[in-house]
C-alpha cells in the first residue's frame, strides 16, 4: 500500500521519510485505490514537504525513480523556492482538509457501480450533475481578485493570482484578460467588446449563412457530425439553441485557420469557454449542466457566442500546430513526454515499454484535447485557469501537464502486467470524482517539472557524474 | 510474461476504419461490451479493445483498434495498419457519401497494411435505418465482390449481424492462417500476426460471463 499512499506526489519511491516528500503521517489520511482521493490541496503539499530544504549535509537529493540521478541542491533548492513563493502569494488555506474529507465520503455513496464503470476495477461512478464546492472559490481569494480588478490590474499580478485557481464570480472577466481578449485599460474594455462582438457576428453572417464551397462543405459537414455528440452525458449540450452556437463558433474559427481547418476534438475545446461565459448569466452557477438556455435573452447569448469565439481564438493561437497536416506538434511533444518519463521515472518507463505501450497510443489524446476527455469538465475549467495564466507558454506547460498526469497514475499502471489491461487502463482513466484539488496537485506537479527541465534541460544528469 | 494471461491460440490484430460518424465505435463496444450510445463522443486518434472468440475449438483473441475518421488523423491512425491481418472498412447505408468513400479508404488501406493477406470485410452500418436507406444491398455486395471483399450489413443499434461480422473475419483470418501453416513452415507465414506485439491479452468485459480470473 506504501504506492498508494502519496499519490499526490512523484516522491514516492521509498517509504521512509525524505527531505522534500509529504511525510507518511499527512499521506495516512489518503484514501485507498478506488476511493475518491481525498484533500490534496497544494497547501497541504507545501505543509508536508516543508522538511525539503532543512537539513545541511546533504549534497545531493535523490530524484523519485532515479536513484543515481543527481541534482545539484542550490538549483533544486532555487526552483522549489520558487515554487513555493509563487503559491503562498496566490493561495490560502480555505477549508481544513478535514472538511475536504467529508465531502469527499459524501459523495462516495453515489459512486455504486453500474455496469460500464466495473470495466476498470475500483472506478467509481461518474458525478456529472454534482459540483461540489471549488477550493478556489473561497471568501478571501475572491476578495483579492474584486481588490485587484477594481483598478487596471498588472497582468503578472493577475497570472499569479489565477494560476492557483480563479474564483467561479470572477472568471468570466479573468479568463477574458488573460487570454488577451479584454484589454487591461478599463477605459478601452467596453469599446473593444462591443466592436469584438459586433466583428464576430459580422463574421457569422458573411460565412455562416452563405453558400460554401467544397472544402468549406467538408468543414461544416464535419462539424455537425462532431457537435451532437460531444458531451453525451450533460444536458445542455443536447440543446439545439446550444448545438447551433457551437457550429457557428466552430465554423468561423475554421475558416479563419485554413492550415488547420477544424479538426475533431476542437469541439471540445470550445467546452470551458461556454460554459464560464454561460455561467455569469445563470444565477446558481453551478446548474450550468441543466441549464436551459432559451431562458437567456438573444443578447445574452450572443456575448457568450462572441466572446467563446474569440477567447477560443486566442487560446488555440498557441498550439496552432498541434492540429496542422500531419499534427507535427502533437507527434513533437509525444516524443518528448516519452524522454521527460524516461528521465523522470526510469521504471515506469521501462514498464510501458516492457509490455510494447507506445505513448502516442495514449498521450495523443490528451494533448489534442488538453485533456478535455481524459478530466470532468469542472476539472477542466479549474486546469484552464492555470493554462491561461500561463499564458504564452501554456504550449509548453501542457507537456508537463501530461507528464505529472502519468506519473500521477504509476502505481495503478505498475500493476498492470500487460498490453490490454495498461491501454485500457491509460484510456479510461478514473478521473470521474475529481475535484479542483487534484487539479492542483497536478499543476503543482507540473510545474515542478518545468522548473527543474523547461530552462535547464541539462542539470538534470541521468548518470552519476557531478551536477 | 504470466502464463494465465496467455489462454489464446492466436491474437489477431484488426482495425476499424471508415468515414467519420459510420458507427465504428458504437460496432467496437457492441462487440466487446454489448453496449451502445446514441451519440458517443468522436474517436480522437484511436482507441483500443479487445474479445477473444471460439473457432473451431481455438481460442481467438481479437485486438481491435477504432479509428478516428476524420482525414487530419491519417498520418496517426495508418500507423496502426502495422500488424493488421484483419479490416473492417464501415461505411453507414444511410448516407452514400460514406459509400462512395469506401474506394479511398480502400487504398489507404492497401498503402498502409504491411500484411500481405490482409482480410477486409465491408460493413454496411446501421441497417436499422430502413426508410433512410441510400445504399442498396446489391450493389454494395457487387463491389465487394469485384474487390475481394467479404460483406456484411449490419446494426450496432439493434445488434443485427454484430457478433456474425466479428466471427465471420475473424474465421476467415483464422483459416487462412491454419491453411496457411499446413502448407508452410511457421517462420514463413505472411499472415500470422507476428508483427503484432506478444502481449498478454485478457478479456475485457465479458459478455458472455465467462470472465478469466487475472493476476490475484
Amino acid at each position: 500500500m506504501d504506492g498508494e499512499n502519496d499519490k499526490s506526489s512523484f516522491w514516492k519511491k521509498n517509504v521512509k521519510t525524505v527531505p522534500g516528500r509529504p511525510s507518511p503521517k499527512r499521506d495516512g489520511k489518503t484514501s485507498s485505490k478506488g476511493k475518491t482521493p481525498t484533500s490534496t490541496s497544494f497547501q497541504d503539499f507545501q505543509a508536508s514537504v516543508s522538511d525539503a530544504w532543512d537539513m545541511d549535509d546533504d549534497e545531493f537529493c535523490v530524484i523519485s525513480g532515479l536513484e543515481n540521478t543527481k541534482i545539484s541542491k542550490r538549483v533544486s533548492q532555487s526552483a522549489a523556492i520558487n515554487v513555493l513563493n509563487t503559491h503562498r502569494c496566490t493561495t490560502e488555506v480555505e477549508s481544513p482538509p478535514e472538511e475536504q474529507v467529508t465531502t469527499d465520503k459524501q459523495l462516495l455513496p453515489n459512486c455504486d457501480n453500474s455496469a460500464k464503470v466495473n470495466r476498470i476495477p475500483g472506478r467509481p461512478k461518474q458525478l456529472h450533475c454534482l459540483n461540489p464546492p471549488q477550493e478556489e472559490d473561497s471568501e478571501s481569494k475572491l476578495e483579492r481578485f474584486l481588490t485587484l480588478l477594481e483598478n487596471p490590474p498588472s497582468l503578472q499580478e493577475l497570472c499569479k493570482l489565477s494560476w492557483s485557481g480563479i474564483p467561479v464570480k470572477v472568471r468570466g472577466i479573468t479568463w477574458r484578460l488573460l487570454s488577451g481578449y479584454l484589454p487591461i485599460n478599463i477605459e478601452r474594455r467596453d469599446g473593444v467588446l462591443e466592436r469584438k462582438r459586433k466583428d464576430y457576428w459580422t463574421l457569422v453572417e458573411k460565412y455562416y449563412y452563405t453558400e460554401h464551397d467544397e472544402t468549406n462543405r467538408d468543414i461544416q459537414h464535419q462539424i455537425n457530425i462532431d457537435v451532437p455528440r460531444m458531451n453525451p452525458s450533460i444536458p445542455l449540450f443536447q440543446q439545439k439553441t446550444v448545438q447551433l452556437m457551437f457550429e457557428r463558433i466552430l465554423f468561423i474559427w475554421s475558416i479563419r485557420h485554413p492550415a488547420s481547418g477544424y479538426v475533431q476534438g476542437i469541439n471540445d475545446l470550445v467546452t470551458p469557454f461556454y460554459v464560464v461565459f454561460l455561467q455569469e448569466f445563470i444565477p446558481d452557477s453551478s446548474s450550468f449542466e441543466t441549464f436551459n438556455v432559451t431562458e437567456l435573452t438573444e443578447d445574452q447569448r450572443k456575448i457568450i457566442e462572441a466572446d467563446s469565439f474569440w477567447c477560443l481564438s486566442k487560446f488555440l493561437d498557441g498550439i496552432q500546430d498541434n492540429y496542422v497536416f500531419a499534427q507535427i506538434g502533437i507527434q513533437k511533444k509525444v516524443l518528448q513526454l516519452e524522454e521527460l518519463i524516461k528521465r523522470v521515472d526510469e521504471p515506469l518507463h521501462r514498464h510501458l515499454k516492457q509490455h510494447n505501450v507506445c505513448y502516442l497510443q495514449f498521450s495523443f489524446r490528451w494533448l489534442n484535447n488538453l485533456l478535455t476527455r481524459e478530466l470532468p469538465l469542472r476539472c477542466t475549467i479549474r486546469l484552464w485557469d492555470t493554462y491561461l495564466a500561463e499564458n504564452d507558454s501554456f504550449a509548453t506547460f501542457q507537456l508537463y501537464v501530461c507528464a505529472a498526469f502519468l506519473l500521477y497514475w504509476k502505481e495503478d499502471l505498475l500493476q498492470e502486467h500487460d498490453f490490454q489491461g495498461l491501454l485500457l487502463l491509460l484510456q479510461n482513466l478514473p478521473t470521474q470524482s475529481w475535484t479542483s484539488s487534484q487539479v492542483s496537485v497536478l499543476v503543482a506537479e507540473a510545474y515542478k517539472l518545468k522548473v527543474m527541465f523547461a530552462d535547464a534541460p541539462n542539470h538534470l544528469q541521468s548518470n552519476s557524474g557531478d551536477s | 510474461m504470466s502464463t494465465k494471461d496467455d489462454e489464446y491460440d492466436y491474437l489477431f490484430k484488426v482495425v476499424l476504419i471508415g468515414d467519420s460518424g459510420v458507427g465504428k465505435s458504437n460496432l467496437l463496444s457492441r462487440f466487446t461490451r454489448n453496449e451502445f450510445n446514441l451519440e458517443s463522443k468522436s474517436t480522437i486518434g484511436v482507441e483500443f479493445a479487445t474479445r477473444s472468440i471460439q473457432v473451431d475449438g481455438k481460442t481467438i483473441k481479437a485486438q481491435i483498434w477504432d479509428t478516428a475518421g476524420q482525414e487530419r488523423y491519417r498520418a496517426i491512425t495508418a500507423a496502426y495498419y502495422r500488424g493488421a491481418v484483419g479490416a473492417l472498412l464501415v461505411y453507414d447505408i444511410a448516407k452514400h457519401l460514406t459509400y462512395e468513400n469506401v474506394e479511398r479508404w480502400l487504398r489507404e488501406l492497401r498503402d498502409h497494411a504491411d500484411q500481405v493477406n490482409i482480410v477486409i470485410m465491408l460493413v454496411g452500418n446501421k441497417s436499422d435505418l430502413r426508410h433512410l436507406r441510400a445504399v442498396t444491398t446489391e450493389e454494395a455486395k457487387a463491389f465487394a465482390e469485384r474487390n475481394g471483399l467479404s460483406f456484411i450489413e449490419t446494426s450496432a443499434l439493434d445488434s443485427t449481424n454484430v457478433d456474425l461480422a466479428f466471427q465471420n473475419i475473424l474465421t476467415e483470418i483464422y483459416r487462412i492462417v491454419s491453411q496457411k501453416q499446413i502448407r508452410d513452415p511457421p517462420e514463413g507465414d505472411t499472415i500470422r500476426p507476428q508483427n503484432v506485439e506478444p502481449i498478454d491479452v485478457k478479456p475485457t468485459m465479458n459478455t458472455d460471463g465467462v470472465r478469466k480470473q487475472c493476476c490475484q
